[in-house]
């Protein structure tokens, strides 16, 4: 057995071109008008993927703190704006919010699995820090962006028991609870339910990577372990921190609920 | 409780704008009347600060509202919505709902007991303190809702169109139970109506809000 990765060649990698041969082939003899997509596509996967192999070379390369602290909050950022712009459209400051929820979430459950699980040296490692922030931060935008759409829909739908609740003396937190509970549900239920199958339904990515890598099977599963750990970790916390700041949003000074909330969708 | 020059924009296009002025003493029933669309429901979001209005002020025993934290005023000045928000779970849980609260928990603690006699009173059996709430009929669930409010014991109550759903004799009965409570320490009712017919109560004037009403600047 061969424990190495086997690289591969510009020109196996040209090779690959004949696998969208496939795809076109299928989308023109059915005519279904993705030609352009695909062809597009294609060229952009190949564009990034090499860009961000050059990038994170060079980041690991240099090693350097900073660099390092730099880049994870640059993908803070963008995966707030991801989460804030396929949520719901409400009156702005989301991304804000958005943004204090993943950067909680990755930092501090990062700094855990970095620091106390798997504690490479230095600990700020690149090549560990930058894939699990990574990790972390593309399932917590999922979590995020599932639990602010379910926030505000729910809010919606539940007007007449939340004003029902303010004028029993409620305070926006005590009128809010059930559709922020519901709304953190929605946000963990994805990254619960994937715990149930893991390994069943489909091999996780990174798993599968370390095993084409070369890697022992039983060691990448410890790996994994951690991995859907840690991410229903930071679900939880992204979701919780989001949900809990922005359902003040619903609210006015005066603690009763914004007309926006009060009108129908295509008016609002 | 005075209210002064309450103005509230309603619709859209085109934005029609209300003012009103008014009051309710002590003991007294003000019923406000209008067409469809006048902005009767909107005053009482209002004056329950659900919902803000442009300008104007209330004053509760000559205190301003504002010096009334949002939660607090809430329950002093309690709206009952015509359509009565009804929670999971049981009638008797529901009369328990505002307890809840931790306003309303610090002040008093709910009492079954006076709650099952309010029931009786606007002529709902006994048995239905256990049935589901959400499969009561409109007309059981405004006299459900009515007594879960009247538990609350708020100063003013304010009440949109709380007879409608109601057949003669359950009507009678809930005016009834209406002008008993009104009569009590320093209470007082701000009605909705659109029933004609007389009201059993002592101290009652009426308030017109008029359709189109151009007082504003």
């Amino acid at each position: 057995m061969n424990n190495s990765v086997i690289p591969i060649s510009n020109l196996q990698l040209a090779f690959s071109v004949f696998l969208v041969l496939i795809a076109g082939g299928v989308a023109a003899f059915l005519r279904l008008g993705l030609l352009r997509n695909l062809a597009w596509g294609t060229v952009r996967t190949f564009l990034q993927l090499v860009l961000v192999g050059y990038v994170l070379a060079y980041i690991f390369a240099v090693d350097n703190l900073w660099l390092v602290l730099g880049v994870v909050t640059l993908m803070c950022l963008v995966a707030a704006q991801t989460a804030v712009r396929r949520g719901p459209a409400v009156a702005g400051g989301h991304f804000l919010l958005a943004f204090t929820a993943v950067a909680a979430s990755t930092y501090l459950v990062g700094s855990l699995v970095t620091g106390l699980i798997i504690a490479p040296h230095p600990f700020y490692e690149a090549r560990i820090v930058i894939p699990i922030s990574g990790m972390i931060l593309g399932n917590t935008m999922n979590g995020i962006a599932l639990a602010l759409d379910r926030l505000y829909s729910e809010a919606r739908s539940r007007t007449g028991e939340i004003e029902g609740l303010l004028t029993f003396g409620a305070t926006p937190w005590e009128a809010a609870r059930e559709a922020v509970r519901e709304a953190i549900r929605a946000g963990m239920t994805p990254t619960i339910n994937s715990l149930m199958v893991v390994g069943l339904v489909s091999l996780p990515g990174m798993m599968t990577g370390q095993i084409l890598a070369g890697t022992d099977p039983r060691q990448a599963v410890r790996y994994q372990i951690v991995v859907m750990l840690m991410i229903a970790a930071a679900a939880a916390m992204g979701c919780l921190i989001l949900v809990g700041l922005s359902y003040k949003k619903l609210f006015n000074a005066d603690g009763a609920l914004q007309p926006f909330v009060l009108q129908s969708r295509d008016q609002g | 409780m005075e209210f002064e020059k309450i103005s509230y924009s309603l619709g859209n296009q085109p934005a029609r704008r209300v003012l009103v002025s008014g009051a309710v003493a002590a003991g007294g029933v003000r019923v406000v009347r209008g067409a469809s669309g006048a902005g009767k429901t909107t005053l009482l979001r209002i004056l329950a600060r659900l919902t803000t209005c442009l300008e104007g002020q209330v004053f509760l025993d000559g205190r301003n509202w504002r010096n009334f934290p949002g939660p607090l005023w809430r329950t002093l000045v309690h709206y009952l919505a015509q359509t009565p928000a009804l929670f999971h779970g049981t009638v008797g849980a529901n009369l328990a709902k505002p307890f809840e609260t931790r306003l309303v928990r610090s002040r008093k603690s709910f009492d079954p007991q006076a709650a099952r006699s309010l029931l009786e009173e606007v002529l709902l059996p006994a048995g239905i303190w256990d049935q589901d709430a959400r499969t009561l009929s409109g007309g059981e669930a405004i006299r459900v809702a009515l007594v879960r409010s009247l538990t609350l014991d708020p100063r003013v109550l304010l009440l949109d169109e709380p007879t409608a759903a109601l057949d003669a004799r359950a009507r009678e009965a809930v005016l009834r139970l209406l002008a008993q409570w009104v009569a009590g320490d320093g209470r007082a009712v701000v009605l909705v109506s659109h029933q004609e017919g007389p009201l059993p109560f002592d101290h009652l004037s009426s308030l017109d809000i008029e359709p189109g009403e151009k007082n504003a600047p």
